[in-house]
């Protein structure tokens, strides 16, 4: 069972320690990463079947095939499946586990057994919301407001502590990045010299620790008081539901952010590689990161401009709003001037990176009308909002994980998945998605509410555009995750540097062995691809011989 | 062995500063004493506030004290101080703006009399 | 199986301990790199508790009457022999951490061994704390059903479990007076008085047990209670309703508005349990009221001005400091919506005694370890974070105590 020294250096780490068993007890990271990949795969698959059947009802006005109560229901799964389930956990768990410490040239994550940990958790909360699921489902909406939610007869108890667990796999995964971020670069490898992914994860895993923390209180106030009514949201003893409210949103709003930075990070990694020419002001993007994060602890009350928040507060949040998009935009700046005069591929990981760039764009500049407080008291609660968060999370956040998914494929499973396939799936989430959201903005606008079953006639077209929309982004997405399953056993064997990528795990080899390099890897100047050409027999790219000594680092 | 390390700070030797026990016992002996104290001031009154305000000054102090030498924190990288003020900076950040919120409940909504709001936010107005 | 891959793996040197895990440099960068670690996991803990310090500010600043009369419930004797017992154990686990720094084995496993005994001693005293809320009905919520003011006065029943007293009043919860039981007829009493005594002739009592309408003519006699004020003793202590034997009820005749707003009430005291659960109801013939004392008797010390015609010698003697205004407003009954004093009190010593469970567990597993002779100056990571966890705990009480206990 154990491995020798020239296993350890020799085979890959899908093939040393076979066996189901092993996997379940590993401390590999990049075993643990792909396991959290197929979770999050399957979750995906889940969360976007309730999202189909939200659709499907909505399709027509009136009753489709459920009515108001199983409506409630989808929608608060899609959305709780979503959230905990697949985009917060998304891209740190499986890209970054698997990738981040062979980006840094270490053999393992600073913690592996709690990062084991962190995956047993993340399957326990998975357990516990499909448990919800089978008990009847919850209907208070994937965000829990009390004073429904401590009356709903739904299964809101395994719901809230799923969740709950969910919580703290992200919390020990992020402190797990942070001490490996501080402890495991090599001694040549300074801050700037970091791969701007790492610092997208850095920033990511600063919010997991200090934020959701307080998801983790507020989720166990919400069981406790269901269970034995400790009665500190509930009005008829004497509390407050609107600080559920505050305690709520004070970490839902950094998890958003905790789920655009990865995704930011993937797309820095991705428009450098497939423009071959070096990222455009690269400690921007690094310091913005990173004050994209400390701002986000600041904005939380423009969730709450229409629940009885004070106007003073409401005030307050809509100008601190304001301040945080300045670090996105600083970012989709510098992807589009790294774009300018680029040796452009479009290939399937750089088509998902230009859907980020005009999804997110679109996204977050919606973000911004909804934080001017007059414009989100009429917008508030309308499919306007929901077009926007899904154009942040899915256009956005959803899209990079895709693209970080076929660009790191190669790396992590050894083959290639089908080229031509994947580009064609990428075609069809981008058209599809916006055949889905675009029309929702016109809709909220006009007053159409989100979580209704049942509206007027004048939004049917709407409604019907975006179904079908829907049902297209849907195919799509699940042709996506089939080919990546397929491509497992059967896909062209990938190179060793597939992309012509300069950050180190394109120098270990494909796929990693057990502790990631055999020998320990040379740094090379980061993002610079001169040096590298492509040998056209097997689209693998080789450095040409080094011709005099450069300084390392980037801008 | 012991006896080297008792009374001065080791730098050094080690994997990390051994504590004195002089500092560790005078740290114990000022945060008991600093407990009578916060339970003795109980008994004057000083009003409400400032009450509180001597109890949470002392309590700082004690958590000080803990802070630097219980928890080391006076001889470790200054990268752990900058940590734990980090921490306490989000949860004062959560406790000011919460606070800033819920001072501005009122138990009524005044509305100014003389201008009074239209319908249909209020009465219609009697011709 | 990562035992035999460091045997395999050995590429890095004498590690000078067998836990230096193999995906370390050395001792030193896994010691560093645990360090940090831990840190990371202390913030996240200092925010896992700062939602309910956000909840308490929260509450505190809009209803300071709630927490002025509500914290009286709680004992400062034990909030602050366990913030002694938490200090004490901050001790033993910062020097622990040095024993094992010093190779001192004997010294570091008899440290891990106090710091868990002065665990189990908070723990303990906890246990006492929430035993006698339970038992008193002063709890969160719903349950909030206290068998005593803050300041001691009887509370009239409302089908709890308190022990001591029992009325003969049946209390409406919803109307807030005596649905029944309140002493009809005249007879010469002062309302200003609020607690008087009077010799009454007992005509009849009557216990009817829980649910069955059993009626028993006194299966024991009640006599009347001595209130005489007990020596060395103050306030409601010294004045508490004494049977003549502790096992048999006592009645008293009081003129308390919150018990019966229509007059005087009998109430009864009794400090036997296979009493309580009886609605006991006293009917009382030919009172005669004490003769009024032409000394003031009131505790706050009376004063005494000449009324106009008809109106009363003795006047109620207004409370001149904020303590007695208090005191005064803690012998009534809890403002609306106290039970969120006691949300917030069982929530935050709730959570906080649960982290102190599980730092018992995991001293516990290095208390094992370190009688194996495991830790040494080359390895004594978990002794040290297991300690810095600890005094997170400890931290956190220093907070708790005066924010819970010790508000004026």
């Amino acid at each position: 069972m154990s491995t020798t020294h020239d296993d350890e250096n020799t085979k890959s780490y899908l093939e040393v320690n076979p066996g189901w068993r092993n996997w379940l007890v590993t401390l590999d990271h990049k075993r643990i990463g792909m396991m959290y990949l197929f979770g999050i795969l399957g979750a995906l698959l889940l969360g976007g079947f309730f999202a189909l059947l939200v659709r499907a009802e909505l399709f027509m006005p009136g009753l489709t095939f459920v009515g108001k109560d199983w409506y409630n229901k989808f929608f608060t799964l899609h959305g709780a499946v979503m959230v905990f389930l697949v985009i917060i956990p998304g891209i740190p768990a499986a890209l970054g586990n698997m990738i981040l410490p062979i980006q840094l040239g270490a053999p393992d994550v600073a913690f592996p057994r709690l990062n084991l940990a962190s995956f047993y958790l993340w399957c326990a909360g998975a357990t516990l919301l499909l448990l919800a699921v089978v008990l009847g489902g919850v209907d208070t909406g994937w965000t829990f407001y009390t004073p429904y939610s401590l009356q709903s007869q739904t299964a809101v108890l395994p719901a809230v502590l799923g969740a709950f667990l969910l919580g703290f796999s992200s919390i020990f995964t992020g402190l797990n990045f942070l001490v490996t971020i501080h402890k495991f670069r090599p001694a040549k490898m300074g801050w700037f010299q970091m791969p701007l992914n790492v610092w997208a994860l850095y920033a990511t895993a600063l919010m997991q620790v200090l934020a959701t923390p307080v998801l983790g209180i507020t989720l166990l106030l919400l069981f406790v008081e269901r269970f034995i009514g400790i009665g500190v949201f509930d009005p008829t003893l004497g509390g407050d539901p609107v600080l559920f409210q505050h305690f709520f949103w004070f970490y839902s709003h950094p998890a958003v952010y905790i789920m655009i930075l990865p995704a930011m990070g993937v797309v820095s990694e991705l428009m450098t590689v497939f423009c071959r020419k070096p990222i455009f002001g690269y400690r921007f993007i690094a310091y913005s990161s990173v004050s994209l994060a400390l701002l986000s602890f600041l904005v939380w009350g423009h969730h709450m401009f229409v629940s009885g928040q004070s106007r003073l507060a409401n005030m307050v949040f809509s100008a601190l709003t304001f301040s945080v998009g300045i670090p996105s935009a600083i970012k989709v700046f510098n992807w589009a001037s790294t774009l300018y005069k680029g040796d452009i591929r479009l290939q399937t990981p750089m088509l998902y990176a230009l859907s980020f760039l005009i999804l997110f764009t679109i996204g977050g500049l919606t973000g911004i009308f909804l934080a001017i407080l007059s414009v989100d008291v009429q917008l508030h609660d309308t499919y306007f909002v929901v077009a926007h968060f899904h154009y942040v999370m899915m256009g956005s956040a959803l899209v990079a994980f895709l693209g970080g998914l076929h660009y790191w494929w190669p790396k992590v499973s050894g083959r290639m998945y089908p080229e031509r396939l994947g580009q064609y799936c990428a075609v069809g989430v981008f058209v599809g998605f916006n055949l889905t959201f675009l029309p929702q903005f016109v809709m909220g606008s006009r007053g159409m509410p989100r979580r209704y079953w049942d509206y007027d006639p004048e939004y049917w077209h709407y409604h019907q555009a975006s179904t079908i929309g829907a049902f297209i982004l849907g195919i799509s997405l699940f042709i996506v995750v089939c080919y990546m399953m397929w491509s497992f056993k059967n896909g062209k064997k990938a190179s060793q540097n597939p992309w012509g990528g300069t950050t180190l795990e394109w120098s270990a080899p494909t796929p990693p062995t057990l502790y990631n390099f055999p020998e320990p890897p040379e740094l090379h100047e980061l993002y610079v691809y001169d040096d590298l050409v492509e040998d056209e027999a097997n689209g693998n790219w080789v450095r040409k011989p080094a011709s005099g000594s450069r300084p390392a680092g980037g801008h | 062995m012991a006896s080297d390390h008792d009374k001065h700070d080791d730098h050094g030797h080690g994997l990390a500063h051994v504590a004195s026990s002089k500092t560790l016992l005078g740290t114990w002996i000022t945060l008991m004493f600093l407990t009578v104290i916060t339970v003795t001031a109980t008994r004057i009154d000083l009003g409400p506030s400032y009450n509180l305000a001597l109890a949470m000054a002392i309590a700082v102090v004690k958590a000080t004290l803990v802070l630097l030498f219980f928890m080391h924190l006076r001889y470790d990288k200054l990268f752990h101080s900058v940590l734990v003020a980090g921490g306490i900076l989000a949860a004062a950040l959560f406790v000011g703006f919460a606070l800033m919120d819920s001072s501005q409940y009122q138990q009524t909504i005044i509305w100014d009399p003389s201008h009074p709001p239209l319908p249909p936010f209020g009465p219609i107005p009697v011709p | 199986m990562s035992q035999a891959q460091h045997d395999a793996h050995d590429g890095h040197g004498d590690h000078g301990s067998p836990f230096i895990q193999h995906h370390f440099d050395d001792g030193q960068h896994q010691f560093d790199t645990g360090k940090l670690g831990i840190w990371f996991f202390l913030v996240q803990e200092i925010l896992f508790f700062s939602a309910l310090f956000v909840a308490y500010i929260l509450y505190r600043n809009h209803h300071p009457e709630i927490f002025a009369y509500a914290h009286h419930y709680l004992d400062v004797k034990w909030g602050a022999i366990n913030t002694a017992v938490l200090i004490v154990s901050s001790l033993t686990a910062a020097w622990s951490v040095r024993a094992a720094q010093l190779n001192q084995q004997k010294l570091l496993v008899g440290l891990l061994a106090a710091t868990i005994a002065c665990a189990f001693g908070f723990l303990g005293i906890k246990y006492v704390e929430y035993t006698h809320k339970i038992h008193e009905g002063i709890l969160f919520g719903n349950r909030f059903d206290p068998c005593v003011s803050s300041g001691g006065e009887a509370l009239p029943n409302k089908k709890n479990h308190c022990h001591g007293v029992k009325s003969s009043v049946v209390w409406d919860a919803k109307t807030k007076a005596a649905a029944k039981g309140c002493l009809e007829g005249d007879f010469d009493q002062d309302p200003a008085m609020a607690r008087i005594q009077a010799s009454c002739e007992v005509a009849e009592v009557t216990f009817q047990g829980t649910g069955a309408k059993r009626v028993e003519q006194s299966r024991r006699s009640i006599v009347a209670c001595d209130t005489t004020p007990l020596e060395g003793k103050t306030g409601w202590a010294a004045r508490r309703p004494r049977a003549a034997s502790s096992a048999s009820p006592c009645w008293e005749l009081i003129n308390n508005p919150w018990v019966c707003p229509k007059g005087p009430a009998a109430m009864v005291y009794y400090g036997d349990h296979a009493a309580r659960g009886h609605q006991i109801e006293i009917e009382v013939a030919n009172c005669k009221a004490a003769p009024k004392p032409t000394e003031p008797t009131d505790v706050f010390g009376d004063v005494v001005r000449p009324g106009g015609p008809g109106q009363a010698t003795y006047v109620r003697h207004e409370p001149v400091s904020k303590h007695e205004l208090a005191l005064e407003v803690s012998n009534g009954p809890p403002p609306p919506h106290t039970n969120m004093f006691f949300s917030i009190y069982f929530a935050m010593t709730g959570l906080h005694g649960l982290h102190v469970l599980m730092g018992i567990f995991v001293y516990i597993w290095l208390l094992i370890r370190a009688t194996k002779g495991q830790f040494g100056p080359a390895y004594f990571g978990p002794v040290d974070y297991a300690a810095l966890y600890w005094h997170l705990v400890d931290l956190i009480w220093i907070f708790l105590f005066p924010l819970l206990y010790l508000i004026h």
